[in-house]
């Protein structure tokens, strides 16, 4: 195959690129400066004091180290819930591509119109339901709700119809294996790929994931960064007895806090490359 | 925001327009005259020291850092009551949980700290608990006037206890109005001479910065000026955002802005701080809690700032207005009312503890005992090069006019404004006309959520 290069084609990725590393590069030379250096010398390069190290030490230390404490939690919550998420729209996905049940057509259509309803606006009729369950303000508020991802379960639908075939299945189900065989042993393998791809995504949302977290929980403890972040942003703000050498501390927890992310890309960098691009060409 | 807001409901607001119809045909003149209304029925004090010797849990939300050191002293005073501290998160977070929860029916804290600002919103779906029977009417001396008025519901009842304040003043520069010959302006034709004069000395350099998007500071101006705006009265809501000394303000900063003699660079943003560093704003028209502020968010101008009181419109009768401030109050659906009420009481009125907020947290008092306590008002603050600075700021705090009043809604009045005169300021445009549409804007919505608006 022939390389093709487009100068102006290359000179817009760069454009793009420049235009998305933007933000991420302020926050990296915001990190590096004392509270004072944020607010009076150029944003967008270095001040001669280099305080990362001692702003990191701020960051885990304030307030009896609850940063630390915040990551942690939300570790547990993205981990758990991008894990079950996954497993849920894997088998589901599966389910649908390649068992012919009663009601099939309407059940997938319910499940892809409700990819149409933003977790956000459901996140108050969930407070409600969850607070006659009594789970309000515990890490099952948050983790619950993140175990379901119609958009994942639409991923793996499509994946699964066109990475397994029909045949292999026939050849295996004539070979004797059963059905939970077949899956675990023959389909999941081919599976990874998309997999993968729907637990990079449910990993980010609740990573993100923000207003949820901050209705339901009220006790610092069951934080997860974005709502502790917020809340320090808050105080260091907030007028009345607002502290404004948090800024730097914010800012420096916002860095560390996408670093966990970024090094989950980067692993499973060759899995959702190849998920990404799968049903692109029609065999 | 408007979610949490039109969630309060047409129905509530339409059962109570039938009393409030009753109240009208016997007489009760509309507007802003309160009609009191008898308390319910004290409770006794053996009522009272039983509750406190009980062993009690309370909650307590507060964004307020470091409050477990007076929740101690409350601790060591009542043993039997045990404070569960939770930080809920500040401002707007915290109101968003709030209203989830009570809209829930569960999970809503005993005690809360709600701005001054935010009484009227909760306590339109009767959320707070009148404080009245629990002893609240006793403490009234303990309190500058403005603050009580503030926690005052229409019909006399006690919504809270004042915690903090931030009466307004000016924050200069002296380095810049030194070097440019500027006086300290006394009144407010005086500053718009200042302004011309310092920003055609050095076009660099701004006299101040009218955020654009800060509504708490614009209703601060407005309070100052002696604007009625909002007057509650039942579901009757008296509305003139744009009445005469609304209108003054408006066409004072819409004239400054117009001409380019103020800046109105959005505040608490990177812009706006780089702005205080480097001097580009000459003043900040803020709260007592700015002093505090500036020390830490403008290191690099330490010893520069002086602190004086906000120009005047007549200075023969200097007014000030407040911007900020916060208050305990007890919660509608608290299991242990008395324990909440006496503890909501102990951390405002307790001379100890609300001396060690203005310590340990900074804070600006609301009671008299403290803001005529040498010991507050005689500390020298480096900052301002050595100025008295809560001296004066206790001294504004006495001039703050009594008679301002919040809406129901001031989430959709902040939104409003950020979206009418907010735009015009930055925009160039006729701020005057602007909170014209401001008024209609907010009167169309009182008007859906089932408001009889008066003007």
């Amino acid at each position: 195959m022939r390389s093709r290069r487009s100068t102006t084609l290359t000179i817009g990725m760069l454009a793009l690129l420049v235009y998305f590393l933007f933000p991420l590069f302020w926050l990296v030379v915001a990190s590096t400066k004392s509270t004072a250096d944020l607010f009076s010398t150029f944003g967008l390069w270095f001040a001669g004091d280099f305080s990362l190290i001692g702003n990191i030490r701020a960051t885990f230390t304030h307030n009896g180290g609850e940063y630390a404490r915040w990551m942690a939690n939300t570790l547990v919550y993205a981990v758990i819930s991008a894990a079950g998420a996954t497993s849920l729209a894997t088998l589901a996905g599966y389910g649908f591509a390649h068992y012919a049940f009663r009601g099939r057509g309407p059940l997938l259509g319910l499940i892809l119109g409700t990819v149409m309803v933003p977790t956000t606006a459901l996140a108050i009729p969930t407070y409600l339901v969850f607070s006659e369950a009594g789970l309000v303000n515990t890490p099952w508020a948050v983790i619950l709700p993140s175990l379901v991802s119609p958009f994942g379960l639409f991923l793996m639908w499509i994946y699964a119809r066109d990475a397994v075939p029909g045949d292999l299945l026939e050849a295996a189900r004539i070979d004797g294996a059963g059905e939970l065989a077949i899956f675990f042993r023959v389909v999941l393998r081919s599976l990874v790929p998309g997999s993968v791809t729907v637990l990079l995504f449910t990993l980010v949302a609740t990573w993100n994931n923000y207003f949820l977290p901050l209705i339901m929980l009220n006790d610092p403890r069951y934080y997860p960064i974005t709502v502790g972040l917020s809340s320090w942003s808050a105080q260091a703000v907030g007028g009345t007895g607002a502290n404004a050498e948090l800024l730097a501390a914010v800012v420096t927890g916002s860095l560390l806090s996408i670093v966990p992310l970024i090094a989950a890309f980067l692993l499973l960098q060759r899995y959702w490359q190849s998920g990404l691009s799968t049903g692109a060409v029609k065999e | 925001m408007s979610l949490a807001v039109s969630r309060i409901g047409r129905r509530r607001l339409l059962s109570m327009t039938g009393a409030a119809a009753a109240a009208a045909a016997l007489g009760a003149c509309s507007g802003p005259e309160r009609e009191e209304q008898p308390p319910a029925e004290p409770v006794g004090q053996a009522d009272i020291d039983r509750a406190l010797t009980t062993p009690t849990t309370i909650t307590f939300w507060t964004w307020v850092p470091d409050v477990q050191k007076e929740v101690a002293l409350f601790k060591k005073k009542y043993p039997a009551i045990t404070v569960t501290v939770v930080n809920a998160g500040q401002g707007l977070d915290a109101y968003t949980k709030l209203r989830t929860a009570l809209k829930a029916g569960t999970g809503a804290p005993d005690v809360a700290q709600i701005e001054f600002q935010y009484i009227p919103t909760f306590s339109l779906t009767n959320s707070l608990v009148d404080l009245r029977p629990y002893g609240a009417e006793a403490t009234r001396e303990k309190f500058v006037d403005w603050t009580w008025g503030q926690v005052t519901g229409p019909k006399g009842e006690i919504l809270a206890y004042p915690q903090d304040t931030g009466p307004m003043g000016m924050l200069y520069r002296a380095d810049l109005f030194d070097r440019h010959g500027i006086e300290v302006p006394a009144t407010w034709n005086d500053f718009a001479a200042a302004a011309r004069k310092l920003h055609a000395a050095d076009p660099g350099v701004y006299l101040t910065n009218i955020a654009a998007n800060e509504p708490a500071a614009w209703h601060g101006l407005m309070w100052q000026a002696g604007s009625k705006a909002y007057t509650v009265n039942g579901t009757e809501l008296g509305l003139a955002v744009d009445d005469e000394a609304a209108r003054k303000v408006a066409d004072y900063w819409g004239g400054l802005a117009r001409e380019k003699l103020i800046s109105t660079d959005p505040d608490f943003t990177d812009t706006w701080y780089q702005g205080l560093n480097s001097g580009k704003y000459a003043t900040w028209l803020t709260a007592a809690w700015g002093s505090v502020f500036l020390t830490g968010s403008a290191k690099a101008t330490a010893g520069k700032w002086r602190a004086a009181p906000l120009p005047q419109w007549d200075p023969a009768r200097p007014v000030a207005g407040n911007w900020g401030g916060s208050t305990s109050a007890v919660i509608t659906g608290t299991k242990n009312p008395i324990a909440a009420a006496k503890f909501a009481e102990f951390l405002n009125t307790d001379h100890e503890v609300t001396k060690l907020f203005t310590t340990a947290q900074n804070f600006f008092p609301a009671t008299k005992a403290l803001l005529a306590d040498p010991a507050f008002t005689g500390a020298e603050n480096a900052f301002f090069g050595g100025q008295r600075v809560n001296e004066l700021f206790a001294g504004i705090s006495g001039t703050v006019d009594v008679g301002w009043q919040w809406p129901p809604f001031l989430d959709q009045a902040s939104k409003d404004w950020t979206e009418t005169a907010g735009k015009a300021l930055t925009g160039g445009g006729d701020v005057a006309a602007a909170i014209g549409a401001w008024q209609e804007r907010l009167t169309a919505y009182a008007e859906d959520q089932g408001f009889t608006v008066v003007e």
